[in-house]
């Protein structure tokens, strides 16, 4: 089970029941890295300051909302944490509604409501009571600074947790206006026998991202091949270029460049600890 | 080798006695022991407990090889004081040793200050951790004799970081790597490491049989040994021209080449996640206070498995569970230790790169 990225409790009249959440959804998509294409090596990112001509380490950053241009108004942490939000720490029930009242375009990202430690039975009830009325129910959690309006639903035993964007972060403005288009009995039937023909159950396991499928196997076959013409004569410049590769790093040592960053911050002890033991 | 009469034949009589505790005498020196019948390692299948007499009795059977290895290297503990199946601590600094330890006053950039360290340099100092529950020993890489191939460095090694970056313990004698399999056996519970099993041993060994191979082009001899758990050690013994950061740089290069080379064998992922399937070439170690479990060190396995050195033409027929407490003193007493001549196979690594550069 990943982390938890949010523990608090749903408030619920006099009951409080203490939960966790956990995201119920990921990305899945083959992530690439920027490479300079001449030499091969990963292009960082830099927090370049101009003024100071400087990299900036991330102690040394504040977050600016522009309130004109150019100029900004600093929020610290201390800031957010002294905005009055009381659902940092609580999911306070307002309503309870039926599910297909609300439009899924509402919808934003799901997570599991887990319960905290000897919370089984108030959730279990909790549950319960959701399922047999048939109701959902409306409340506010805050996840990330963000004060989040959400919808707590019973699905296959959990909880489920959707955050729903607020009415004013859904765009009105729409291109197309139906009203004025004809469309006659008999074309509406010929739609309705297609549509007829494809008709069947909701299976999500029938389908696939064939894209990403497609970019493994691309992958895999490009490591394949660069074991296939890896000949003997071949191996030799490797080892050549290894040699090379050695003389460049004890000749960068000697002039005192230092070891990369990234390099070093893996070499943390608090963290090699809780990973493994020699 | 014939231990009667000698120091380690007086202390096997000694621990031999049934009692519970006792006070050793070691080399004129009072060792008080006790809790001697205490389970350190709880066994498995046919394998019998083994108990902190067993531990007592085991190193020192073995101190002849072990003491050389940890001469003149700072050193920290893993304590394992209720068993391997217990909690366990690292100890980096000891305020109170006994009379007889060794220490070592060097600077910390953790604690910004100086700090006393431990080197394990005789026989009571050994069994002193061991009575303490001291099972891993981690010597450092670098150690505080200048002679014979740092002459000239400093043992200034307190005060400040600047003075103990100029000084011999700054130089390690070892390029290290660590072969650590992230193969799972599909036994081991949430969360938990991959547990030893023989296919991810077998890709491991075949990994380390190419390191060698590809170093052995370069005109490089290094040396292997178990972890004593699921990987391998590797030690590349080098003349001292090189600092930590270079030594560092060394590694991590040979670590990318080794992932170019094998890209479907080497990880060097620190997410435990993405290292799945593959081994982890672990060349972070090379930084001076980092350390890898000693040779002929027992690690937390429940048969007390050891990290045992190995003969490169041996490897294909061994298993780390074949060196336990119980089976390395006889194995080192009929073949010799094959890592006795680490220090004096060092590789001038500089005078190598600058040679290639010429022809």
């Amino acid at each position: 089970m990943p982390r938890a990225i949010w523990s608090g409790s749903i408030s619920f009249g006099m009951v409080s029941i203490p939960v966790k959440l956990f995201g119920a959804t990921e990305s899945r998509d083959i992530r690439f890295h920027l490479l300079h294409a001449t030499c091969g090596t990963k292009l960082q990112q830099r927090r370049w300051c101009p003024t100071d001509e400087t990299d900036v380490p991330w102690n040394e950053t504040a977050r600016g909302y522009e309130y004109s241009k150019g100029e900004y108004v600093i929020l610290t942490d201390e800031d957010f944490e002294r905005l009055p939000l009381p659902s940092k720490h609580t999911i306070e029930l307002s309503a309870f509604v039926e599910e297909r009242e609300i439009d899924p375009t509402f919808y934003e990202r799901s997570y599991y409501l887990e319960p905290g430690e000897r919370a089984e039975k108030p959730y279990a009830l909790l549950f319960r009571a959701l399922e047999k009325k048939g109701l959902s129910a409306i409340a506010s959690v805050t996840i990330r600074k963000k004060e989040q309006l959400c919808i707590l639903r019973p699905h296959e035993g959990t909880i489920i947790l959707e955050t729903l964007y607020y009415p004013d972060e859904i765009r009105l403005e729409r291109g197309v206006d139906l009203g004025s288009v004809k469309v006659s009995d008999r074309e509406l039937e010929m739609a309705f026998t297609l549509i007829d023909i494809l008709r069947k159950p909701f299976d999500p396991g029938e389908y696939r991202d064939h894209y990403r499928e497609a970019l493994a196997e691309l992958i895999e076959a490009k490591l394949e091949g660069k074991q296939v013409v890896k000949a003997p004569p071949a191996r030799e410049t490797k080892v050549l270029d290894l040699a090379d590769a050695l003389r460049r790093s004890v000749e960068a040592a000697k002039k005192g460049a230092k070891p990369k960053p990234a390099a070093r911050e893996r070499t943390r002890p608090a963290r090699r600890r809780t990973r493994k033991v020699g | 080798m014939s231990q009667v009469g000698t120091e380690v034949g007086s202390v096997l009589d000694q621990i031999a006695a049934r009692q519970p505790r006792m006070v050793l005498t070691v080399e004129g020196h009072e060792l008080p022991v006790t809790n001697l019948e205490k389970i350190l390692w709880p066994g498995s299948g046919r394998s019998r407990p083994l108990t902190k007499r067993d531990l007592l009795r085991y190193l020192a059977r073995v101190s002849p090889w072990l003491l050389p290895h940890l001469a003149g290297r700072p050193m920290f503990a893993t304590r394992y004081p209720d068993g391997v199946t217990g909690k366990s601590f690292y100890q980096k600094h000891w305020d109170n040793p006994p009379e007889f330890a060794t220490t070592v006053t060097i600077y910390s950039s953790h604690t910004e200050g100086d700090s006393e360290y431990l080197i394990c340099d005789n026989l009571p100092t050994l069994l002193w951790l061991g009575q303490m529950g001291g099972l891993e020993l981690h010597p450092w890489f670098s150690r505080i004799d200048p002679t014979p191939d740092a002459s000239g460095r400093t043992r200034r090694f307190s005060g400040s970081e600047a003075a103990l970056k100029k000084s011999v313990l700054n130089y390690p004698d070892f390029v290290v790597f660590d072969l650590d399999p992230y193969q799972y056996s599909g036994r081991e519970g949430k969360g938990e490491e991959p547990e030893l099993h023989r296919k991810a041993f077998k890709r491991t060994r075949d990994l380390a049989l190419r390191i060698r191979e590809l170093l052995g082009r370069l005109g490089l001899e290094i040396f292997v040994k178990t972890s004593g758990r699921t990987g391998l050690h590797l030690y590349l013994p080098i003349l001292r021209k090189f600092d930590y950061d270079a030594v560092r740089g060394i590694a991590e290069t040979i670590g990318r080449h080794a992932l170019q080379e094998w890209p479907r064998e080497v990880t060097l992922e620190w997410s435990v996640k993405r290292r799945t399937g593959k081994i982890f070439f672990d060349y972070n170690q090379n930084a001076r206070g980092k350390s890898l479990a000693s040779i002929l060190c027992p690690r937390r396995h429940p048969l007390g498995t050891v990290s045992m050195p190995v003969e490169w033409e041996q490897l294909e027929r061994i298993y780390p569970t074949d060196f336990t407490i119980r089976t390395v003193p006889e194995i080192l007493e009929d073949r010799g230790d094959p890592w006795a001549g680490i220090l004096t196979a060092k590789q001038d690594l500089a005078e190598l790169l600058e040679q290639r550069t010429a022809g």
